[in-house]
């Protein structure tokens, strides 16, 4: 758009009737026009964040792959634990009845990728609301209550000031492995993070003068969170939870290598990875698959929430 | 004639912004001359800084050069491209001043390091001679102890002396031309009148062109040989100082020097510009004006007017100027001379009314690394109902920390705070409290800032009238937010936009709607116009006045220009560094300072009028002249109503200067 | 300067006793079966087990346990291992094991800070080019892939091009190459982007328009403006890298059969070998606590802004 495109040349001044030298109409509406852009927060976000074509193919995939997860078992027969009796159904490379080939004991791997990937996506999205939530609410009232500040701070020393893996460690080994452990493990250790995040962001939001233009008017808190705080902050939680599950389905794999991740009998993807990697030399296929619908989880994910990082920045709304 | 050194012909700079390509400068031409002070006045949006940063190459990465020839030493250097090219200009042919002394120096580095790398990279002088022309600069710049301040970083300098310090480092390579792009807008009143004096001397010195970008008509009197006056990314006209000031022809000119509050009528309005500057996103036809002129022509909505010649020196870009128009301009010079002379009102007296807000021996401390001081010291004051009473004071005087303290949004740490017989500070019931509340209202400085930008505008003026109940049903709601709005002198339109959607003087008033829902009594008012452009300060200054007369407000000032406190004010009170120095009467106040630093303030204010501007002479504030070991100093009626920070010796003077 | 420090070294020591005690009161919810060893376990009578344990002082209540645990550290005295290296003096344990770690990850800090930072300029000074974007995909990969399946593939693959051993051996320093080339890669990454980003945000400062003006060029304005100031915020990490390195890598080190401490964790937590579990962690709390009080100290002599002297002004 030419803004200025449609300004008349000025023609010869003798030319301009005599007519026009005259009193013009005044409009107040015209003098209040300034002329701003019908900018949207919102809507410019989304223009910027699908503005990259890899933001597009990324997402089209996922919500393909997100899609498959869910019909899979819908349409299939095919059991993802049933073991082959006979030794000539194990470890059959790629073929058309077996698109990813079966393991040691003649499972199918496409099928027990598919399964797997819906339930390290579940559980990696459960961690990450469950993380992100508590650190938004955690966060919000150690940012409204200055005085929580020392015990808060000494919390988060403690949990931070030792490798959260210690943790993950200890706490999935002392409770019994389940999905559930899991879950409280990696929460357990992810939320402070969150928390401190969200404070520090919150304590921005907070000595900004349209909130202290509410508490003038005695606005009560609940609506000064619901509706001068939140508002802001729900870019911020979109791309943290964008960016907790691929750290998750990391942790997943990490405690699966270690041994002390889900029971090995259940399908993750990172118990498929780890079993593929004991085979890897001899039948590199068992891992290369299931490692290759991982990776591409957690880039995604990850590239998704670090491009809707910078598209939420209204700086970058250009 | 001087000679011509630099000369912008038909520059029209454009920017991609969100997928649109808006032209910033729609053609401006400039000419600069050996030796003289060019000020290019604008508001902002007008484009005075991005057509100046254009000189040297500093557009930001979205912007560009369109059209248009810009010719320094006969070198077209608007075509240049390359930092290589870029790198012969800046620095040695033109330097720069930025706005904000506080961010333009690496804070990391010590001051004589960053000076001394210009002299060596420039010129391959070898390092222990370029620290003596280094420390030399400091000097020449006024700062005492120049060999052990060269070793200081930026953070143990005062924003004045980093001020300095910058405009040494842009001097350091001997340029011929320097921009300052509004050198003194973040600075004191009283330091900015040094900087200015500097900045006159060091252009004699060195004898350099210097070009001022600046949206005050005070500094542009203090500073300027010649003046630009910018709208809407154009030069509308040009001239010297005084012809501009003593006989401006564009209505633009015109009317933001009509709007000034040292030309306004006590107890009048100022005469205010209608509606609100534009920005790039506006589509521009005609002259740009027309629209907030309500005394434009026809041809003004149709065609652009080009220069007309008013002397060899002076230039209008308005069809007002035109043969064509002289039976127009008749009409209008009638006009005027039909509308009546109008006499200030005699100042009212309030002080036999009820004391609405009473405070007593405040104290505010603050923890800073550990060590405590006062920002507020030991204030007291009234104020009465129905007046106005301002506090004036530079950055760090405490007004606005006094005025958060009423408002109950910051602690105290001894004194009282009455309000209608409340006491404010400390704790306050739950009823208490929302009396108190839906009683004072504040306005805020920066309109940018204090309205969510997530709300629409009909939930943040309705904000109040949900926490206090004060409408019966849905519909009463809307009316009065409506009422609010039109009060404002807002449509009711606007009520389904977003803050965003607005400028920063309808932002403002917003603000004031907001705050004026609630029916309150008292308004602190801090710093309310400071951040709008002078175009629509006017505007503000009279809506808050007619408010006043209309609905009875009681107002508290906080302010720091010293022109406008005079206009709004019926009492003034000067705090410095924590502590009220001197109260008076408004007129009172301005014609009988008694406070050596209440003088020094008023003297360094700049005054739009380059006669007086031109003639005067520097007054510093030393608080060490005050010699109160043994003789201590105490709040002393010197006459009645005027109260100065004074000791005996010191009040006897002020009695006789009095008498 | 000395209040300054005291007040730090307080908030140090607050700090350290609280991860001691978590982990301490998390240990005692560890399964009693943790302090035999397997043969002892399969051996003993139950009151024979009663009675080692309560011999062990860990039938003691725990106010009772906890004070023979500290009163034990202040005598030097560490305790022994149980399952792992059955009735080994722990500090013997780790003697041994220290050197490797630290050798180790020496030479992968030293690497990353030497290819990262470079790399981190050279993204910044390009952004959006071809180095940023080349830069910008190394990233993506190393912090999204979990870093177990990038080590994997570094194992197997990069032995199997360069004809590298698979294992760590003390005596090779060829076979050191891998371990390095796995630990270094994400610190690459991340003294790259973090430096990248502070850069980026340095170059939109005033005093960057400023330097510009006065005449500087970029390759100038970039390392001895920006690079000074960007580098602050990354100093204050250098001294907590550089204790962590004691602590070994927990995945690599046991990838590579390297007899550091790093794998020495997990080992002792499946092991069920809580008196080392318990030293293992106060270690790792006290080194990375001992870091952050270290960077406090470094980054005051980085950025002038931050004195420990107290403020001064004209």
């Amino acid at each position: 758009m030419e803004s200025n495109a449609k300004n008349n040349p000025t023609p010869n001044i003798n030319d301009i009737p005599d007519a026009l030298f005259t009193r013009a109409e005044f409009h107040e509406e015209l003098s209040e026009e300034a002329g701003f852009s019908n900018y949207s927060y919102w809507r410019s976000t989304i223009r910027t964040f699908f503005k990259s074509t890899v933001v597009k193919v990324i997402v089209a995939l996922l919500i393909a792959l997100v899609a498959y997860t869910v019909i899979y078992p819908m349409i299939t027969d095919r059991d993802p634990y049933a073991v082959a009796l006979s030794a000539r159904e194990w470890n059959l490379p790629p073929s058309a009845e077996h698109p990813f080939g079966t393991d040691g004991v003649g499972r199918d791997i496409w099928a027990r990728v598919w399964f797997g990937t819906r339930t390290s996506l579940l559980l990696s999205l459960a961690v990450a609301i469950f993380e992100v939530g508590l650190g938004v609410i955690i966060g919000a009232i150690w940012g409204f209550y200055r005085k929580l500040d020392t015990l808060m701070f000494a919390i988060y020393n403690t949990l931070t000031n030792v490798p959260s893996t210690i943790y993950l460690v200890l706490i999935a080994y002392i409770m019994k492995p389940s999905i559930f452990t899991i879950m409280i493990a990696l929460v357990a250790t992810g939320w402070i993070s969150e928390a401190r995040w969200f404070r520090s962001r919150i304590l921005a939001l907070r000595e900004a003068d349209y909130n202290i233009a509410s508490i003038c008017l005695k606005t009560p808190p609940k609506r000064i969170i619901s509706r001068n705080v939140v508002p802001y902050l729900v870019s911020l939680i979109i791309m943290d939870v964008a960016l907790t599950i691929p750290s998750s389905i990391g942790s997943e794999v990490f405690l699966s290598f270690i041994g002390v991740g889900l029971p090995a009998d259940l399908c993750t993807l990172g118990n498929l990875v780890n079993q593929g990697r004991s085979a890897f030399l001899v039948y590199p296929y068992q891992m290369i698959c299931p490692t290759l619908i991982l990776c591409f989880i957690t880039i995604s994910f990850y590239i998704i929430g670090n491009k809707f990082a910078d598209a939420s920045d209204p700086r970058n709304h250009v | 004639m001087r000679e011509k050194i630099f000369e912008a012909k038909d520059v029209v700079i454009k920017f991609n912004l969100r997928g649109h390509t808006l032209t910033a400068i729609r053609g401006a031409s400039i000419d600069l001359y050996d030796g003289e002070t060019l000020a290019i006045v604008g508001e902002s949006g007008s484009g005075k800084s991005v057509f100046t940063k254009s000189f040297i190459g500093m557009l930001d990465t979205n912007g560009w050069v369109e059209q248009g020839e810009m010719l320094l030493d006969g070198v077209n250097i608007a075509k240049y491209k390359t930092e290589k090219e870029w790198l012969k200009v800046r620095g040695k042919k033109i330097a720069m001043v930025f706005q904000d002394p506080m961010t333009s120096l690496n804070p990391v580095k010590t001051i004589g390091e960053q000076i001394r790398e210009v002299i060596t990279y420039q010129f391959g002088t070898d390092k222990a001679q370029a620290k003596k022309e280094a420390i030399e600069l400091l000097r020449q710049v006024g700062i005492n102890d120049p060999e052990l301040r060269y070793k200081q970083y930026p953070h143990e300098f005062s924003g004045g002396m980093r001020q300095r310090v910058v405009i040494a480092t842009a001097i350091a390579c001997r340029p011929k031309i320097l921009i300052c792009d509004e050198p003194t807008t973040a600075l004191d009143v009283t330091v900015q009148a040094q900087i200015l004096d500097l900045i006159k001397r060091l252009q004699k010195e060195m004898d350099m062109s210097v070009i001022y970008i600046t949206h005050d008509l005070g500094v542009v009197a203090n500073v300027a040989d010649r003046v630009a006056v910018m709208y809407a990314g154009q030069i509308v006209e040009h001239g010297l100082a005084n012809e501009i000031f003593k006989d401006a022809r564009h209505p633009y000119t015109k009317a933001l020097l009509m709007s000034l509050p040292q030309l306004g009528v006590k107890g009048h309005e100022l005469h205010s510009i209608k509606g609100t500057p534009p920005n790039l996103y506006k589509e521009i036809k005609g002259d740009a004006f027309a629209p907030r002129n309500p005394d434009a022509m026809k041809v003004d909505y149709e065609y652009e007017p080009p220069f007309f010649k008013v002397s060899d020196t002076h230039y209008a870009k308005t069809w007002l100027m035109s043969d064509k128009a002289a039976n127009y301009r008749a009409e209008l010079a009638k006009a005027h001379e039909q509308t009546e002379k109008i006499e200030p009102l005699p100042p009212k007296d309030y002080s036999n009314g009820k004391k609405l807000v009473s405070v007593r021996n405040l104290y505010v401390n603050f923890k800073l690394n550990r060590k405590e001081f006062s920002a507020v010291k030991d204030v007291s004051f009234d104020i009465y109902e129905g007046e106005t009473f301002s506090l004036v004071g530079e950055s760090g005087s405490g007004k606005t920390t006094t005025g958060k303290a009423i408002m109950k949004i910051c602690h105290t740490s001894s004194g009282d705070i009455y309000y209608d017989g409340m006491k404010v500070n400390g704790k306050m019931n739950n009823h208490e409290l929302t009396e108190f509340r839906k009683n004072v209202q504040m306005i805020f400085q920066d309109p940018m800032a204090s309205l969510n930008e997530r709300a629409k505008v009909d939930y943040i003026i309705s904000e109040g009238l949900y926490n206090f109940h004060l409408f019966k049903n849905e519909k009463e709601r809307k009316q009065k937010v409506i009422d609010a709005m039109h009060s404002v002198g807002l449509m009711e339109e606007y009520a389904t936009r977003f803050p965003h959607e607005f400028s920063g003087g309808q932002r403002q008033r917003i603000g004031i709607a907001r705050a004026l829902a609630v029916e309150p009594r008292f308004i602190i008012a801090d710093e309310p116009i400071s951040a709008l452009d002078v175009s629509i300060r006017a505007q503000v200054i009279n809506l808050l006045n007619r408010l006043k007369a209309e609905k009875g407000f009681t107002y508290m000032f906080i302010a720091h220009d010293l022109s406008v406190v005079r206009f709004i004010s019926d009492r003034i009170a000067v705090m410095y560094k924590g502590r009220i120095v001197e109260l008076a009467e408004s007129e009172e106040l301005f014609l009988n300072p008694l406070h050596p630093y209440t003088n020094a303030l008023l003297q360094a204010a700049p005054v739009p009028d380059p006669d007086i501007e031109r003639g005067k002479k520097l007054v510093v504030y030393n608080p060490a002249m005050h010699d109160y070991a043994t003789d201590k100093p105490a709040w002393t009626e010197i006459k009645k109503g005027h109260f100065v920070w004074a000791n005996e010796r010191e009040a006897d003077e002020y009695r006789k200067i009095l008498k | 300067m000395t209040r300054y420090l005291l007040s730090k070294l307080g908030q140090a020591i607050v700090t350290i006793v609280l991860v001691v005690l978590v982990v301490f009161a998390l240990l005692r919810f560890m399964p009693t079966a943790g302090y035999f060893s397997k043969e002892q376990y399969k051996e003993m009578s139950d009151a024979e087990k009663n009675a080692y344990l309560r011999n062990m002082g860990v039938l003691d209540p725990l106010p009772t346990q906890l004070y023979n645990f500290v009163s034990g550290l202040f005598k030097g005295d560490l305790g022994r291992s149980i399952t792992l290296y059955p009735n080994m003096p722990i500090s013997t344990v780790l003697g041994e094991k220290i050197p490797y770690s630290l050798l180790l990850n020496f030479i992968s800090w030293f690497v990353s800070a030497i290819i990262g930072i470079p790399l981190g300029m050279a993204m910044a000074g390009n952004k959006s080019g071809i180095v940023d974007g080349l830069g910008t995909l190394y990233v993506v990969i190393i912090r999204a892939v979990p870093s177990i399946i990038i080590h994997f593939f570094i194992q197997v693959f990069l032995s199997r091009w360069f004809d590298l051993p698979m294992l760590f051996y003390m005596d090779q320093p060829v076979s050191w190459i891998l371990p390095v080339v796995s630990m270094s890669i994400g610190s690459i990454a991340g003294y790259a982007t973090w430096l990248r980003r502070y850069v980026v945000d340095e170059e939109n400062k005033d005093y960057i328009k400023f330097a510009t003006v006065k005449g500087l060029p970029k390759r100038f304005i970039m390392w001895r403006h920006i690079f000074r100031n960007a580098i602050v915020p990354i100093a204050i990490n250098i001294p907590s890298d550089f204790l962590l390195m004691l602590s070994g890598s927990l995945v690599i080190e046991s990838m590579y059969a390297i007899p550091g401490t790093g794998g020495l964790l997990i080992k002792s937590i499946t092991a069920m070998d809580n008196p080392l579990v318990q030293i293992l962690v106060l270690l790792y709390g006290a080194l990375s606590v001992l870091g952050v009080f270290l960077g406090d100290i470094v980054v005051s002599f980085v950025d002038p802004r931050i004195k420990l002297v107290g403020g001064n002004d004209d």
